[in-house]
C-alpha cells in the first residue's frame, strides 16, 4: 500500500515537472480549456439564477373571466355554476368576485384611493377566477376553455394569467438542452485538447517510457504521470473557468440591475451552489485523466 | 536460471535467425555470447530479458516460462533480469542519481532507500563523484558504467549485457568487464554478448557461439546444430 502510494506521489512529481517544463504550452492548453468550461458555467449560473424565480410564481394557469358591465347582477354566480357542470373536471377551482369586493380591495390600497375617490361610478367588472386543474398540458387546456369560455353571454374577456410563467417555464427548458448540447461540446473539447497534449508528451518521452518499461516498469505505471497530467491540467483549468465566470458576472450583473430596478424587483445572476461546482471541477478533472488513459494507451504501443 | 529448449526465432516469413536452440545456464555462471554481427546475439538476449518473444520453443528464466507469462506479469520478470542494451538508453534531461533511481521508483521503494542503493551502485562502478552530471558529460565508458549501475541497483538475479565494450579503447573495456566480473563474483548470472574475440580470450568462460544456421556452446565443446 505505501509502495502504491510513492509510486502515485513519484507520478504526480513527474507529471508536474513535465508541465512546468514546458510553461508556454501548457498555460496554452490550460487556457484553451479554461475558456471552453467557462461558457456552459455561464450558462449555468444564468440558469441556476433565472430557475428561483420561475418557481416563486404558480405555474398553474388561473383563467379570469371579466363579465360586461351590463350584465346582470347574478350573471357571474350564473356562469361560475356553469363553469363546475359543464367543466367541472378541468376546473380545480371557481371563485366568484364581485364588482363591489373588487372596489373595495382595490380601496384598501392607498395608491388606487385617491383616483377611485373621483369617479362617479364602481368601473369595475364582475369576475370568475377559475383554477385548472393540475395534468399535462396545462396551457393548452387553458387555452381551450379560454376559447369556449370567451363565446359565453355576459362574457368580456377571459385573461390567461398565468402564460408568461409557462413560456418562461419552456424557454428553461429550451436552455436547459441548450446547455447540455453546450456542456457535451466542451467535453468533446476538453477530450480532443488532453488528448492531444499527451499524445505530444507521450511522443516526447518515449524514450523515457521505452527505458520504464526495460526496468520493469508496468503498464500501470507507464500511464500514471499522464493520467495525473490530463487531471491537474483540467482541474486547473476548472479553476481558471471559475474565476473567469465569477468576473464576467461583475458586468452582466451591473447590467441586470438596473434592468431589474425599472421592474422594481432585485435579480442577480450568481454562479452555481458549491457542491455543484464542487461535482463539476471533479468530472472535469475525471474526464481530464480519462482522456488522458485513452491517448496513452493510443501512442505507447511500441 | 536460464534454459531453451528448441528455440527458434525468425523475423516474419524470412529464415530463421535463431535455429533449434537448446542450452541451460546455471545461476552464477558467467557466459559469453560471441559471433560475428548480425548472427543474432542480440536477439538471444532479448528474449532472455521477455523483450523479443521466441518463434517456437520454450524458454524458462528464473523459473518462469516465458511463453505461459501474463503481460501483467512480464514486468516483473524485468526486474529480475539487469538489461544492458547496446544503446545504452540513459535519459539525458536528468542527472546520473536520478538514472539509477528510475528502476527504484518503478518498485516503489522507500525515497531514502533508494538514494541509499543508488548511491552505493553508483559507487561500485566508479561514477559516485559524477551522481550529479548529466550522461552526456559522461566519457563512453563511463555511461556504459552508468548503464550498468542502473541494470544492478534492483539486485538483479541475472545481468545481460549486449555490447558493453563496443566502442571503448582496451582500458575501458578492460574495467567495464571487471566490473561485470565483480557482479558475477557476488552470484548474479551474467551474459555477455561481444564480438572483441582477444577481450574475451582474456576471461576463460563459457562461451555461446552463434554463426549464421549454428549455435555452438564452447564450455561443452558441443556443436548443438
Amino acid at each position: 500500500m505505501k509502495s502504491l502510494l510513492r509510486q502515485h506521489r513519484y507520478a504526480m512529481a513527474v507529471s508536474l515537472r513535465r508541465l512546468l517544463s514546458q510553461p508556454f504550452s501548457s498555460l496554452a492548453n490550460i487556457l484553451v480549456i479554461a475558456l471552453a468550461l467557462s461558457l456552459p458555467l455561464i450558462g449555468a449560473s444564468l440558469l441556476t439564477s433565472v430557475q428561483p424565480v420561475a418557481r416563486e410564481v404558480s405555474v398553474t394557469p388561473e383563467l379570469t373571466l371579466f363579465l360586461s358591465t351590463e350584465a346582470p347582477s347574478n350573471a357571474a354566480r350564473d356562469i361560475a355554476n356553469r363553469i363546475l357542470k359543464e367543466h367541472g373536471d378541468q376546473a380545480q377551482a371557481v371563485r366568484v368576485i364581485g364588482r363591489d369586493q373588487a372596489l373595495s380591495s382595490l380601496r384598501e390600497n392607498p395608491a388606487w384611493e385617491q383616483a377611485l375617490r373621483v369617479l362617479p361610478s364602481n368601473p369595475l367588472p364582475d369576475a370568475i377566477v377559475v383554477t385548472i386543474a393540475d395534468g399535462d398540458d396545462l396551457a393548452v387546456r387553458a387555452e381551450a376553455l379560454a376559447k369556449v369560455w370567451r363565446k359565453w353571454p355576459s362574457v368580456d374577456l377571459v385573461q390567461l394569467d398565468s402564460a408568461w410563467v409557462q413560456r418562461l417555464e419552456a424557454l428553461l427548458r429550451f436552455a436547459r438542452i441548450g446547455l447540455f448540447l453546450l456542456a457535451i461540446s466542451v467535453a468533446l473539447v476538453v477530450l480532443a485538447t488532453v488528448f492531444n497534449t499527451v499524445r505530444m508528451q507521450a511522443l516526447t518521452q518515449r524514450e523515457e517510457i521505452a527505458v520504464a518499461r526495460l526496468v520493469g516498469a508496468t503498464e500501470s505505471f507507464v500511464r500514471r504521470p499522464f493520467l495525473y497530467l490530463g487531471a491537474i491540467t483540467c482541474s486547473v483549468a476548472s479553476l481558471l473557468s471559475l474565476g473567469i465566470g465569477w468576473l464576467a458576472m461583475i458586468p452582466l450583473n451591473q447590467a441586470l440591475h438596473s434592468l431589474a430596478r425599472s421592474y422594481e424587483a432585485e435579480f442577480a445572476l450568481r454562479l452555481p451552489p458549491m457542491p455543484w461546482l464542487w461535482i463539476g471541477l471533479v468530472a472535469v478533472a475525471a474526464l481530464g485523466a480519462l482522456s488522458a488513459r485513452w491517448s496513452v494507451t493510443r501512442n505507447t504501443k511500441f | 536460471m536460464i534454459e531453451f529448449q528448441h528455440v527458434f526465432k525468425s523475423y516474419g516469413r524470412g529464415r530463421n535467425i535463431l535455429a533449434d536452440l537448446t542450452f541451460q545456464v546455471a545461476a552464477g555462471e558467467f557466459v559469453f555470447v560471441a559471433g560475428p554481427s548480425g548472427a543474432g546475439k542480440s536477439t538471444l538476449l532479448k528474449m532472455i530479458a521477455g523483450l523479443e518473444p521466441p518463434s517456437r520453443g520454450s524458454i524458462q528464466v528464473n523459473g518462469q516460462r516465458l511463453d505461459k507469462l501474463s503481460a501483467r506479469a512480464r514486468p516483473y520478470l524485468r526486474r529480475a533480469v539487469g538489461v544492458i542494451l547496446q544503446d545504452t538508453h540513459l535519459l539525458y534531461d536528468r542527472s546520473a542519481m536520478q538514472n539509477v533511481l528510475l528502476p527504484l521508483a518503478v518498485t516503489g521503494l522507500e525515497p531514502k532507500v533508494a538514494h541509499a542503493r543508488a548511491r552505493a551502485a553508483l559507487e561500485k562502478v566508479g561514477l559516485s563523484a559524477k551522481e550529479d552530471l548529466s550522461p552526456i558529460e559522461l566519457s563512453g565508458g563511463e555511461q556504459q558504467r552508468l548503464a550498468i549501475a542502473r541494470a544492478i541497483v534492483n539486485r538483479p538475479a541475472i545481468l545481460i549485457a549486449d555490447e558493453p565494450t563496443a566502442n571503448l579503447d582496451r582500458e575501458n573495456a578492460r574495467r567495464i568487464l571487471s566490473v561485470f566480473k565483480d557482479f558475477n563474483r557476488v552470484g548474479v548470472t551474467t551474459l555477455i554478448a561481444s564480438h572483441d574475440e582477444a577481450l574475451m580470450a582474456e576471461h576463460a568462460s563459457r562461451t555461446f557461439r552463434i554463426e549464421p544456421g549454428h549455435f555452438f556452446d564452447q564450455h561443452a565443446k558441443r556443436g548443438v546444430h
